[in-house]
């Protein structure tokens, strides 16, 4: 009776969709870290400059990142830009516009505290080398940011990867869509999938995010100084 | 260099800041933009966003808003293609205007949202006609009708609302079939409980004598469940569901309800019905009961 | 002094701070191979001196030359100035996410552009000469103080300034590792270096020292050769500073 419910994950495509579905969900939220670790550490050095029109712009955003649910975003950017401005992106790009957004906001507030962590002395003794300020910046001060960047681009990756379920809401089929339509194709047929295609779920989350802390321990160690 | 960097930065920050917080209703643009996946928005001259019959024709590609997962309405197979009663009709509308058809999984919060942005051209996803939605879009004939429907036992079948009386109904809170009963039927007795699954076990063991929900809902049923036939299929308050498109559309609406009317002559929506309603619903039933053919409600 | 060894010039700087004045007119001239020595009390300025030599600290007047031409008028670059003017200063921190080497040879490869295997020739040559060819491929946090600062002595070296400056390298340094950094600075001395060092290290300065110069209050107040200097300053205030150093038994 048990494998009644698991034969589903066997019935045609039913497998490689929800890979299919997985591979989207990877995308949009590694696409999404990508993007918010190169913005966020522009932002972050934009942070530090001493100027209240910027100081107040970027505060702005920040606090507007920080308080708009996800999903009224992705509704703003997927719904709102068309009707306002006629521009029709698709569900996808509206996913990672939104998602970089927030992942610019996170990584460019903590850039901004690790930049200012770095000693004045370490800028001192570069300048006395002769370096630029934008060599400063590139060898001296983003490479010991980055490193301390690596912790959050994890937990902001896996975090990304677990909300990516409100796209559904902007018509993008990711992995808990192809499982939800799994489960009602065959519901009136095995009314018991729903347990095998959620644990098989669970099991491709862990299979996405695993690796990737995997990574950031790799990452840190080869890193430590 | 940096200041250039940031300022550059700050305003496109701000510009999107700001394009999230004040977006009103912009009229009159002529906007092109090519969706990635979906309908090319155009915005016609009264300020609405939507693509005529023309325009579909041309682009060789009609978007069609459905639902993903609401068996045998719209769901996916095993194949990852869409099927079900409304997906049936779709390919229909594809084939006689000589397009290709685009699908987009829609949830029904949002389907009106995808007519206003015309992100879809149309939405079938048994969408049901009401007053308030028909002032956000443009509902076409109807295709298909939901009342309630009352299921009860092989051995003691209740054919009318008269044999209910004095007897058990067995209903869920919250449901308009609670609503019809209490209102129009005082002389019903009824036994209520919060989950359908709750209810159809009381159904099960006998604690009442028959069961009322949406026809839809409770035809399915009977047909998993062995000596249970629903003997008064359809009910109360008519519900139709129609084809949606975005509000002004006019051709696009013209379209439909021509092609609704066409469709009747060779009894469409009833093979719609054998495809895709029959192995849920059975065929035991009265299909006018839930057919609507013709785009007419008898 | 005859006018082509002037490496260095200052006239009549001011500097100010706040709302008072860290520098009021300073002036002086450095020969090539020359040692000067700047001592006087906390708070009189030498440090800011030094800064303000390689344009970490603005001026508010004056002037300075390096090579006979003007530093401070805005014409210069302080890129190209800075690889002319090497400095060590009190902290010894190295760049923490580069090796030592990669340390020592930031400078030559990025500002110089020189080639890489001509570099680290230098570096492995300079590091031999302060006695640490062994850490090259090390970790700063895995030296101690005292070999950190030699480290950042051969990095600020690598760039052949035409002169070094020290502001008071070893002050933090726990005392049994400031011999080793003072004697990397005797050496240079010795062999022809142009050099400015800030330090309260008496002896060190006697040895060292062409030429001391005694500031106090943002001014010279007195100039001289070390002996002349240690044995018999000519200002009362000299004298004064002098005394904090040495003990009676009472």
């Amino acid at each position: 009776m048990q494998d009644l419910g698991i034969r589903v994950l066997f019935m045609g495509n039913n497998f490689i969709r929800l890979l299919g579905g997985l591979w989207i969900t990877l995308k949009i939220s590694l696409l999404a870290v990508a993007l918010s670790v190169v913005l966020g550490t522009l932002l972050g050095v934009v942070m530090t400059i001493k100027h209240p029109v910027i100081k107040a712009i970027t505060k702005f955003y920040l606090e507007f990142i920080r308080i708009m649910p996800q999903l009224v975003l992705l509704f703003l950017v997927y719904f709102g830009l068309t009707k306002s401005f006629g521009i029709n992106l698709s569900g996808q790009v509206s996913a990672v516009i939104v998602f970089t957004l927030w992942g610019t906001a996170e990584m460019g507030d903590l850039v901004r505290g690790a930049l200012i962590s770095i000693p004045a002395h370490q800028y001192e003794s570069g300048a006395a080398l002769g370096l630029t300020k934008g060599q400063i910046f590139l060898y001296i001060v983003i490479p010991q940011t980055l490193r301390r960047l690596i912790p959050l681009a994890i937990n902001l990756t896996t975090r990304m990867i677990k909300t990516t379920s409100l796209i559904v809401m902007i018509g993008v089929v990711e992995v808990l869509k192809v499982a939800q339509q799994i489960i009602e194709a065959n519901r009136y047929t095995v009314p018991d999938a729903a347990l095998w295609i959620y644990g098989t779920i669970f099991f491709l989350y862990f299979l996405a995010c695993w690796p990737i802390s995997l990574l950031a321990s790799w990452l840190e160690k080869r890193w430590k100084n | 260099m940096k200041k250039t960097i940031a300022w550059l930065l700050t305003v496109t920050l701000l510009a999107a800041s700001l394009a999230g917080c004040g977006a009103k209703e912009k009229g009159g643009t002529e906007t092109q933009a090519e969706g990635g996946d979906g309908a090319g928005t155009q915005a016609q001259g009264d300020g609405a966003i939507y693509r005529t019959v023309d325009e579909i024709k041309e682009s060789g590609k009609i978007v069609i808003g459905v639902f993903s997962d609401k068996n045998p309405f719209g769901y996916v197979d095993e194949n990852g293609k869409y099927q079900g009663y409304d997906i049936y009709f779709a390919e229909r509308i594809a084939k006689d205007m000589g397009v290709e058809v685009e699908y987009v999984s829609t949830e029904a919060a949002s389907r009106v949202e995808y007519l206003k942005t015309g992100k879809v051209d149309v939405i079938l996803a048994n969408f049901t006609v009401t007053e308030e939605r028909a002032k956000e879009v443009d509902f076409a004939a109807p295709y298909m009708k939901v009342a309630l429907g009352v299921v009860s036992p092989d051995s003691a079948l209740i054919t009318s609302v008269e044999e209910l009386n004095g007897k058990t109904l067995i209903v869920a809170k919250g449901t308009t079939a609670e609503t019809y009963f209490t209102e129009n039927h005082p002389e019903v007795k009824l036994l209520k409980f919060d989950q359908y699954t709750e209810a159809y076990n009381a159904l099960l063991d006998g604690r009442g004598d028959a069961l009322s929900t949406d026809n839809t809902e409770v035809l399915a049923w009977a047909l998993q469940n062995d000596g249970f036939s629903v003997g008064i299929e359809s009910l109360g308050d008519l519900d139709v569901i129609s084809p949606a498109v975005s509000k002004g559309n006019t051709t696009l609406l013209t379209w439909l309800n021509d092609e609704i009317t066409a469709l009747a002559d060779e009894q469409f929506f009833h093979a719609d019905y054998k495809a895709t309603l029959e192995p849920v619903y059975g065929s035991e039933i009265d299909i006018d009961s839930l057919v609507v053919e013709g785009g007419k409600v008898e | 002094m005859s006018e082509e060894t002037i490496l260095l010039e200052v006239r009549h700087l001011r500097k100010d701070y706040g709302n008072g004045a860290v520098l009021k007119d300073v002036s002086l001239k450095l020969e090539k191979g020359e040692v000067l020595v700047l001592i006087g009390p906390s708070g009189c300025g030498k440090s800011t001196f030094l800064r303000c030599i390689n344009g970490l600290e603005p001026i508010q007047s004056g002037e300075i030359l390096l090579d006979g031409l003007s530093i401070t008028d805005g014409t210069a670059k302080w890129s190209e100035v800075r690889q002319k003017i090497g400095m060590v200063f009190q902290s010894y921190e190295l760049f923490p996410h580069m090796t030592v080497l990669d340390n020592i040879l930031l400078g030559p490869m990025k500002v110089q552009k020189r080639n890489r295997k001509e570099a680290e020739a230098d570096a492995c040559q300079l590091l031999e000469r302060v006695g640490l060819l062994d850490k090259k491929d090390v970790y700063p946090r895995q030296l101690s103080g005292g070999q950190k600062q030699r480290v950042a002595i051969v990095r600020a070296l690598i760039m052949k300034p035409e002169i070094m400056l020290f502001d008071e390298v070893t002050a933090a340094l726990d005392p049994e590792m400031v011999r080793e950094v003072l004697d990397v600075m005797m050496e240079l001395a010795a062999g022809g270096s142009t050099m400015m060092i800030v330090t309260h290290e008496m002896q060190f300065a006697r040895a060292a020292a062409d030429r001391v110069i005694f500031l106090d209050g943002g001014e010279i107040v007195e100039t001289g050769t070390p002996d002349a200097f240690f044995d018999k300053p000519k200002t009362d205030r000299a004298q004064r500073f002098l005394n904090t150093f040495t003990f009676e038994k009472k």
